[in-house]
């Protein structure tokens, strides 16, 4: 159950996406996020749903574990589709020429419109970002991260301890899951029940993971924090990396295809009137 | 109160690339009042087994009876049966979290549904059989030494009166005094309260000393189900699993090699000590 957490998992194959240069992925994936809003009509959408599925059959991550990545945002997008259909101004849709009016509520043509433009864009900005995030291990992520921030190292943004701080965070999530994990069974073997009951009681059921997750973490922190001190471990200055990060050919290539999907989206703006 | 396995699997991430088998196709029966250890070397499964025997971890296939009650079935009270099956995990101090020690270890019993009243002469009770004072009873568990809160955390699993004890390696990270004073614990809880006792173990002179009958598990599966004696005639077979036996039934065995017979089944230093003055006591006749 605590398991199925896919959203930031790595999945370690063998593919173009994944062979391309984080910096190349990250601020392809911030252009993809702007095109996803920058899209207007039902044409564009299309352009965008094409060439997501495109990069995923690339990346070969498969299409299963991206659908179940969406999965808990389906309350998110009911939530904001009901608001927009219900809430929204415009021409009242009419059902066997009945007006579906009751109150404040209605369902307009405009609102309809909305509600699957917004659904439709938060599936595709959690598709695509998700997408980063399977194709790119943490650690190759924050070198990226790291190596993007670096000009602002200028105006005093410590670039390195950010990114240190980051992959840290990240490094000790499947740790933290799996120790929840642990204790969560424990206390089951003692007859915690954490299904059943109500809001206020299911909260108080969760003292006895919650205490220990919090003293475990830190002890870890400690322990980390004197076992990179044991290593010499002083801060970003001075401090050579094992992997450079290089553009390849892919990259350029990638990039091509980015501008190229921009492109297209703007084309289908101007020209295509759905 | 018995245990019967039937088929047990359990696989890991099924369907992904991470897809492992923790268990393959595990049958045994554990008797009433027994005292079972598991050795395997590590992530042979041992683990993922003992949490399938009260319903922590579900089965992909397979059965497993407690007193003849199918806990795999979909309409079992689970949280009756982890009153019957208690589980300690390994480390167990790092679960305590209440204000008090009295408090920490009541957590059990009233999820159970005992009353104030029984809590209370159940507490008083359990932390007489792990050897703890009463004055700790009013301290937070985290004032304790480690050797002290271990001993919390198995009175917390104890004052649920399960019928049946599993530990994982109830003694690591314990200094040799902790461990000899646990598994002394162990052992009078398994007599006094005819408990059936299931360990995991790494030290198989633990192994050797407390108890009656073995599961010898190896990359998921079940190798042996035996005897002690049985289980350490075998030296060779055990080593090859990346396993040993208790330094004693070493010592037999090489003499064996050197042509000193002192018979099969001598595994703890007591007997072994008996076997060598009564062939000295032979060779001087």
């Amino acid at each position: 159950m605590i398991k199925d957490i896919t959203l930031g998992q790595f999945f370690p194959i063998d593919s173009p996406i994944h062979k391309m240069d984080p910096r190349v992925k990250i601020l392809a994936t911030i252009i993809y996020i702007f095109a996803v809003f920058f899209a207007k009509g039902y044409a564009g959408y299309i352009v965008v749903a094409l060439f997501t599925y495109v990069i995923i059959l690339m990346s070969k991550v498969p299409l299963k574990l991206i659908l179940k990545s969406l999965k808990p945002l389906v309350f998110l997008v009911i939530f904001t589709s009901l608001l927009n259909i219900f809430m929204t101004d415009g021409k009242i849709v009419t059902l066997f020429n009945i007006p579906l009016k009751l109150g404040f509520l209605k369902i307009t043509y405009e609102g309809l419109s909305i509600a699957v433009k917004m659904a439709l864009r938060l599936i595709f900005l959690v598709a695509g970002t998700s997408l980063l995030t399977f194709t790119t291990s943490p650690i190759v992520l924050t070198d990226g991260i790291e190596s993007l921030l670096s000009p602002f190292n200028k105006i005093g943004l410590p670039s390195h301890e950010l990114a240190m701080m980051m992959s840290i965070a990240i490094r000790f999530i499947p740790t933290l899951i799996e120790e929840t994990d642990k204790i969560m069974k424990a206390q089951k073997a003692r007859g915690a029940d954490f299904e059943s009951g109500n809001l206020i009681k299911r909260v108080k059921a969760l003292v006895p993971i919650l205490v220990p997750l919090f003293i475990s973490s830190f002890r870890r922190a400690d322990e980390l924090a004197v076992a990179m001190e044991a290593r010499c471990y002083k801060g970003g200055k001075g401090r050579t990396r094992l992997r450079e990060l290089k553009l390849s050919n892919i990259d350029f290539k990638a990039s091509l295809y980015m501008l190229l999907f921009v492109l297209s989206i703007v084309v289908t703006n101007i020209f295509v009137k759905v | 109160m018995s245990i019967k396995v039937e088929n047990l699997t359990h696989i890991y991430s099924k369907d992904t690339p991470f897809e492992k088998i923790a268990l393959n196709n595990i049958s045994f029966e554990i008797k009433d009042n027994d005292f079972v250890a598991i050795i395997g070397h590590t992530g042979s499964g041992k683990s993922t087994l003992i949490q399938h025997l009260n319903g922590l971890v579900k089965p992909d296939s397979g059965k497993i009876y407690i007193d003849g009650e199918d806990i795999t079935e979909k309409g079992c009270n689970l949280t009756k049966i982890r009153g019957k099956v208690g589980i300690v995990f390994q480390y167990p101090e790092y679960q305590l979290f209440e204000e008090t020690v009295y408090k920490d270890i009541a957590y059990g019993p009233s999820n159970l549904g005992y009353s104030e009243k029984e809590i209370d002469s159940i507490i008083y009770d359990v932390i007489k059989i792990v050897g703890l004072k009463e004055e700790v009873l009013s301290k937070s568990p985290f004032e304790l030494s480690g050797g002290q809160k271990r001993r919390v955390a198995i009175a917390g699993v104890l004052a649920m009166n399960p019928k049946i004890l599993i530990l994982d390696e109830p003694t690591a990270g314990l200094d040799p005094k902790g461990r000899d004073e646990i598994l002394s614990q162990i052992k009078r809880i398994h007599e006094d309260k005819n408990i059936t006792v299931i360990i995991v173990s790494h030290s198989m002179e633990d192994v050797a000393k407390l108890a009656k009958s073995v599961l010898v598990m190896s990359d998921g599966s079940l190798l042996m189900h035996d005897d002690v004696k049985n289980v350490f005639k075998d030296d060779k077979f055990l080593q090859s699993i990346g396993l040993n036996v208790p330094q004693i039934s070493l010592v037999v065995s090489r003499l064996k090699e050197k042509g000193i017979d002192l018979g099969d089944d001598i595994y703890t230093l007591d007997a072994c000590e008996k076997a060598i003055i009564n062939y000295l006591k032979g060779v001087k006749k």
